[in-house]
């Protein structure tokens, strides 16, 4: 876990988890916001929140309303990160066939 | 004023701050910190190049990473390169290796079984030997650029994200620039440094200056994390592919396409089965690992592979740092102080970067890099 995580995350009170994958909790996400995060793609590449095998599926419309509700703008002020291929992992020799 | 908020006008920033007061630097950026080269790139940090300009600036590069790794806290690994050679390279790789002693970068032609060492899995069938790089490491873009950012805020340094610069503005005699043009109105400035990547050209021709920077699509891949296999980045000189495990566990995966300069960076439905093509020949485990992930880029390409650094001559007051043909990420804190340097003291501080300033392809002086991968 990177520093930057490590100081983040440092006292994890808060049980309810955001991004499963990366294991990354509401308070996790509140801290991220007080140091400075205003967007999703910035909590997304503190915390690697979205990057998991799920790609964001569950995450990004939960960080979404987080941040809305947070920074008191609407929902689709928020700009979602781009949707990136093959959308669910896939293994290489399907590639290949 | 730096246009720009990826690694280049961070690091430019950050060696700003150190000479002058921080509260006169505002760096801008068109979206959000990051979000053009630098978070797209393949973390590797190197240099094994083939001209002095390149390998000199990177070897002093490299010596500003281990330290601001080490006085921000953030992480670097010195996981080396690895390039794997066929016969027919090799002649012209001993003459590199050579170049590389000579400017102090340890790189040596090694054979199958230290390769095999470095890299147990490895087929030794698809390649004749190699060269070994011990000099190179891997970084974390996305701490680097949130430790920086959090390091120039604290400063005093402003930090404006989704301001975008579309023109920059020259005064009366039309020969310093005084202002720029913002979707969030006019700010005036007094030396603007240009690290805009892509957008760079396009700013440059708003004061009647020609670059020659031709953004390059480029497509790269990520799998699932794994346990770690090997700690270099291994290059397949052959297929001007490369493949790397990053801190997580996952491994990134580049593979050069023909592509076109100015063309449009999109998903291409064959790159995946290039890719995969490519490192299943060198690791019998590669067909079953899980694909996560794969995105699309640019490098901003020079007719010589080389950036272009420093002021403009006929502009007064613009500074360029751009065209890094792919190395902008290994570069950004030699940018960074080079930069600076220019814009306080008018000289770089390092006399090959001078070599690399925007008048050298008008005066036919260009420095060609052979060594560009992915």
């Amino acid at each position: 876990m990177g520093g930057e995580m490590k100081k983040i995350r440092m006292c994890r009170e808060h049980p309810a988890i955001v991004c499963r994958c990366e294991d990354i909790t509401l308070e996790d996400i509140e801290k991220a916001i007080e140091a400075g995060c205003n967007n999703v793609q910035c909590v997304k590449t503190m915390l690697r929140l979205s990057m998991g095998p799920c790609q964001g599926r569950t995450c990004i419309p939960l960080i979404v309303r987080i941040l809305a509700r947070r920074l008191g703008k609407n929902p689709e002020e928020l700009h979602v990160p781009s949707s990136r291929p093959p959308l669910v992992p896939l293994q290489a020799e399907l590639f290949c066939r | 004023m730096i246009v720009g908020g990826g690694i280049s006008g961070l690091f430019t920033a950050y060696f700003l701050a150190n000479r002058v007061d921080p509260e006169k630097i505002l760096l801008v950026e068109r979206s959000y910190i990051g979000s053009g080269s630098t978070l797209r790139c393949a973390t590797g940090i190197r240099a094994s190049f083939t001209t002095e300009e390149h390998i000199v600036l990177m070897k002093r590069s490299i010596e500003y990473w281990l330290e601001l790794s080490r006085e921000l806290g953030f992480y670097l690994r010195r996981g080396g390169y690895v390039w794997l050679l066929q016969e027919e390279h090799l002649d012209a790789f001993k003459e590199y290796s050579q170049l590389h002693n000579r400017f102090g970068v340890p790189t040596r032609i090694v054979d199958r079984e230290f390769v095999a060492e470095l890299v147990p899995s490895i087929n030794q069938d698809m390649f004749a030997a190699a060269l070994h790089d011990p000099l190179a490491m891997q970084a974390d873009p996305f701490e680097v650029i949130h430790t920086l950012t959090r390091f120039l805020k604290s400063t005093g340094v402003k930090i404006q994200e989704f301001t975008e610069v579309t023109k920059l503005v020259l005064d009366h005699e039309r020969k310093n620039v005084e202002a720029v043009v913002t979707n969030k109105g006019e700010i005036p400035a007094e030396n603007i440094v240009v690290a805009a990547g892509t957008g760079t050209k396009n700013l440059l021709k708003s004061v009647g200056v020609d670059a020659p920077l031709e953004p390059l699509p480029k497509h790269i891949l990520i799998t699932m994390r794994y346990r770690r296999l090997f700690d270099p980045l291994l290059i397949d000189w052959a297929s001007n592919s490369y493949i790397v495990q990053s801190r997580y566990g996952g491994f990134i995966v580049g593979a050069e396409l023909a592509e076109n300069t100015s063309g449009e960076a999109i998903n291409r439905i064959d790159y995946m089965p290039h890719a995969v093509r490519i490192w299943s020949k060198f690791f019998k485990w590669f067909p079953k690992v899980y694909i996560l992930r794969y995105w699309t880029g640019y490098y901003v390409m020079t007719p010589d592979h080389h950036p272009v650094y420093g002021p403009v001559e006929g502009v007064d007051g613009v500074y360029i740092a751009a065209g890094f043909s792919g190395h902008g990420f290994m570069l950004g804190p030699v940018t960074g102080y080079v930069t600076s340097r220019w814009v306080i003291d008018g000289d770089p501080g390092i006399a090959q970067a001078k070599n690399l300033m925007l008048a050298r392809f008008t005066m036919g002086r260009l420095i060609r890099e052979k060594a560009v991968i992915g």
